[in-house]
């Protein structure tokens, strides 16, 4: 495996951007393709998005604040979460599937071109109900706060270092697949639980839990943070967010190396479970 | 009597079309547009009690169509079909208590579990009552070989010992008529021939009638005795395997190999390949006499061997199948007018 | 014209129920999702609570156990659609329909059946969760003491049981009924997303009784409360009356889904078009 060469960031950095967005137009084209499936996908889920903005809207209405959140903080939590979520896996649409493949023996296509393993893999698919998703933030945006375009530009600021902790976090779970047989229970769990907790207000979780929102399943950072950041207009903030989120992406591409030199593409499961 | 009758048996299925151009999506939602698609048209045939037929087709020419049309899964849009003196459609309970099916790709058998359990199920389905279902069981087990995995979860069979216990299972309501949908698809050599003989067996031993589709000419040669052959919806042959072979042998393959280089070319023959001392020649024996070629072959110089073969079986059924037309297919090697050789390079030769 | 008996039924509901449980590992994916759900839902109804004891009848212990009660149906009966179709746009149906049997009794034995397995699990556990996090659910009969007391668990006990099987039959029936839309050669999917959301605002997520008034009024007249509320509802506030009415309205909807399902099945097996070719 020493034979890989490691993506030297700024002399390649062009490199990446150009071979990305050929990937990205690719993957849009074959997404067209299915267009009667990408529009149901679509609406299915801004019709799930909307079914829980009923359960809130019903819940505050009788209880008032739940957690210190409003309903137009829920939502924009939603938002954030939604249109981060949508975007990781539009860019890098083989994020959860990353542990499938390497458990299948499937990295050898990759490890035979000449881009790197990691963003070459992720990114050699789109998930088509991620549209969905990513325009449903913009949709609960343009609902709760109008056209103010300044809050455009932030809300999509902040939804960029979201995207790439999300992909980060979920790419980090799905590497475990190098280190245990059989890894997918784990990672689908851990995947299920970053986004089941970013959806719900930051209050509340008790003191110990909120530790864990900042660290291994970063909630924080891509739903309660971005939110304090939004309502305070405060763009000084999102460098800090991105610095934290290039700390993530290193910190899931170093697990991913490590993971790789562990790659036997002959370890490939039985096809028939 | 007959087992099976199609009587111009038809099925049109009606197909949206999505209209070209931007917005085709809504627009075909606000204004659908059909087309009717006919998958078989007009198809008729008998199979009596205790026959065994190959039924075949290109994909797509509705073979699926017109075998879940007989077992009443479909309804015809024009023709009838009676399957043992019943309309499918109609008497579809009746008739299904004395048809099985075997369905290649798909399993009847379920999958975490042994294949006792779903033998057990299937004898509740067939009402089959305990003692007989474990009779007939003990008999199935016995000549399809399945004791050694008959406790065993399907999901670790191999594919060859699924498809044994799929057609044994099809067997358990000792069915009269049984359709089979490409059995042999995917096995391996050694496991296509066992299930060739176990289908013959089947059909000599429960005088079952056995209706097969198959893209695999070792089955059909091996298990029918009668062919029908469907081709854009109409039967284009139906007629049994040795005419159908019949069709073939007018035509030899003849090889030679020489121990010297000679001229390889015969007055009005010329070999389809050759090297300097080996060539083969295609002989149409309406054209040729045989005997001539082969004097005039041996004449030419020291042979070192000479061979003579038929017209392999899947050569004619693949200029039937790439026939553009019904008429063409039906005419396909009979030497008939428009018999020509429809395609030549989709034969192989 | 019927065919078929109870025991060819009551096999194939077994047998689909052992190819279940052959597998414990399928369950870890629902039972891990279901455990977080109630437990970040705990965390949400402690925040509602916050600043209140009681929100519309219902006290924060009977909340969480409320929730507990209604994602059973969601997690052990909630994807018939999808086997369902899957066996249809396969043509794996071929097999099913040419068989001696009644299609719809047939397929809900053997989906229920094997349905069951995962709901009890689902159930064994929510039980277990709901200790854990908030104590025992309010008394069947506060009050009561000694024989009553028992007499009155055991009621609400065996009525939440029945009331489980019917939420899971009427799910059957209904998500049938939108399956077999499929014997129609159109995209259905649509229809079932719309089934399943209006199953999780009304009744499952929150109480009927949280809903606004005219919201809720509207909806005892559609079958969604009937497919997890019932249940929840005699789980957190059994009274024998309502008990009886709640399992009553079951029963009634089910006759309708029963209906609406053969007369789907009927008119889509006469212009079937499953996979051809």
């Amino acid at each position: 495996m020493g034979t890989i060469r490691m993506a030297r960031p700024l002399g390649r950095i062009r490199a990446y951007a150009r071979f990305m967005g050929a990937a990205f137009a690719f993957n849009l084209k074959a997404t067209l393709e299915y267009r009667v499936n990408f529009v149901l996908q679509f609406f299915g889920m801004l019709l799930n998005n909307a079914a829980f903005a009923a359960f809130w809207m019903v819940l505050i209405e009788r209880t008032g604040a739940v957690g210190g959140y409003g309903f137009s903080d829920v939502m924009l939590v939603w938002a954030f979460v939604s249109t981060s979520f949508g975007l990781a896996h539009i860019v890098f649409g083989n994020v959860r599937h990353l542990g499938r493949i390497v458990m299948e023996g499937g990295l050898d296509v990759y490890l035979l071109q000449p881009k790197d393993v990691w963003v070459n893999v992720l990114s050699s698919r789109t998930i088509v109900s991620a549209w969905g998703d990513f325009a449903y933030g913009f949709i609960v945006l343009a609902l709760t706060s109008g056209t103010d375009l300044q809050r455009f530009a932030l809300f999509a600021a902040l939804a960029v270092p979201g995207a790439l902790i999300f992909a980060a976090t979920f790419a980090a779970a799905e590497s475990l697949a190098f280190f245990m047989g059989n890894s997918s229970a784990v990672s689908s769990a851990l995947t299920e639980f970053m986004l089941s907790f970013s959806l719900y207000p930051e209050g509340i979780y008790g003191p110990g839990m909120r530790w864990a929102l900042y660290s291994i399943v970063p909630s924080g950072f891509v739903a309660f943070m971005p939110l304090r950041v939004f309502k305070s207009l405060d763009w000084g903030l999102v460098p800090v967010l991105c610095l934290v989120a290039a700390v993530y992406v290193g910190l899931s591409y170093g697990l991913f190396r490590l993971g790789l030199g562990r790659y036997e593409s002959g370890n490939r499961m039985d096809a028939r479970v | 009597m007959a087992a099976i009758v199609a009587d111009r048996l038809s099925k049109t299925f009606s197909t949206r079309v999505r209209p070209a151009g931007r917005l085709s999506a809504l627009r075909s939602f606000l204004r659908p547009e059909n087309r009717d698609v006919e998958a078989v048209k007009g198809v008729s045939f008998e199979v009596g009690e205790g026959e065994v037929v190959a039924f075949l087709g290109p994909n797509g020419a509705g073979k699926s169509t017109t075998i879940k049309m007989l077992m009443g899964i479909l309804r015809p849009s024009g023709g009838s079909a009676s399957v043992l003196g019943l309309d499918p459609v109609r008497d579809r309970l009746e008739l299904s208590r004395c048809v099985g099916a075997v369905f290649g790709q798909k399993s009847q058998l379920w999958f975490h579990l042994p294949p006792s359990d779903s033998f057990r199920l299937l004898g509740a389905i067939y009402e089959i009552d305990d003692d007989d279902r474990k009779w007939r069981e003990a008999e199935l087990i016995e000549r399809f070989g399945l004791a050694p995995f008959w406790d065993v979860p399907v999901r670790k069979l191999s594919l060859g010992e699924r498809i044994r216990c799929e057609i044994a299972a099809s067997l358990l309501p000792a069915p009269l008529v049984l359709f089979l949908d490409e059995p042999t698809i995917g096995l391996d050599v050694v496991a296509k021939r066992e299930i060739r003989q176990l289908l013959a067996d089947a059909a000599r031993i429960d005088d079952t009638t056995v209706f097969m589709t198959s893209h695999d000419m070792g089955d059909i040669e091996k298990v029918c005795k009668r062919a029908i052959i469907i081709h854009h919806g109409e039967v284009v042959v139906d007629e049994t395997m040795k005419d159908l072979r019949h069709r073939a042998l007018s035509k030899k393959y003849v090889g030679v190999r020489y121990a010297s280089p000679v001229n390889l070319d015969l007055p009005s023959l010329s070999p389809v390949k050759r090297t300097a001392v080996a060539a083969s020649y295609e002989v149409d024996t309406r054209e040729h006499s045989l005997a001539e070629v082969v004097r005039a072959l041996a004449a030419k110089g020291e042979l070192e061997d000479i061979t003579v073969e038929d017209e392999p079986l899947e050569n004619v059924i693949a200029g039937i199948y790439s026939a553009r037309t019904g008429a063409e297919a039906q005419a396909f090697g009979t030497g008939l007018p428009g018999a020509g050789r429809a395609a030549p390079e989709a034969l192989g030769a | 014209m019927r065919s078929g008996s109870l025991r060819t039924y009551s096999i194939a509901a077994s047998t689909s129920m052992r190819e279940r449980l052959a597998y414990p590992g399928n369950f870890a994916g629902s039972m891990f999702t279901y455990a977080l759900f109630v437990f970040i839902f705990s965390r949400v109804w402690a925040g509602a609570y916050a600043g209140a004891t009681e929100i519309a009848g219902y006290t924060m212990r009977m909340a969480v156990w409320y929730f507990i009660i209604a994602e059973i149906p969601s997690f052990g009966f909630g994807r018939f659609f999808w086997t369902l179709s899957r066996d249809m746009k396969s043509g794996q149906v071929a097999y099913l329909l040419a068989r001696p049997y009644d299609f719809v009794s047939y397929n809900y034995a053997e989906k229920l059946g094997g349905s069951l397995a995962e709901a009890g699990v689902i159930l064994a556990e929510g039980i277990a969760v709901g200790l854990l996090l908030v104590g025992l659910p309010p008394a069947a009969a506060p009050g009561a003491a000694g024989l009553a007391s028992a007499l009155s668990e055991a009621g609400r006990l065996g009525f939440l049981v029945v009331s489980l099987l019917l939420a899971g039959t009427l799910n059957y029936f209904l998500q049938a009924a939108l399956a077999m839309t499929a014997f129609w050669p159109e995209e259905n999917e649509a229809f079932f997303w719309i089934f399943q959301k209006l199953t999780l605002v009304v009744g499952t997520l929150i109480p009927i009784e949280f809903l606004p008034r005219w919201a809720a009024r509207l909806a005892v007249w559609t079958p969604f409360p009937y497919l997890s509320y019932a249940p929840a509802r005699i789980a957190v506030a059994f009274s024998l009356p309502e008990a009886l009415s709640l399992v009553a309205r079951q029963s009634l909807w089910i006759f309708a889904a029963v209906f609406l399902a053969r007369a789907v099945f009927s008119f889509g097996s006469r212009r079937l078009s499953v996979n051809g070719g």
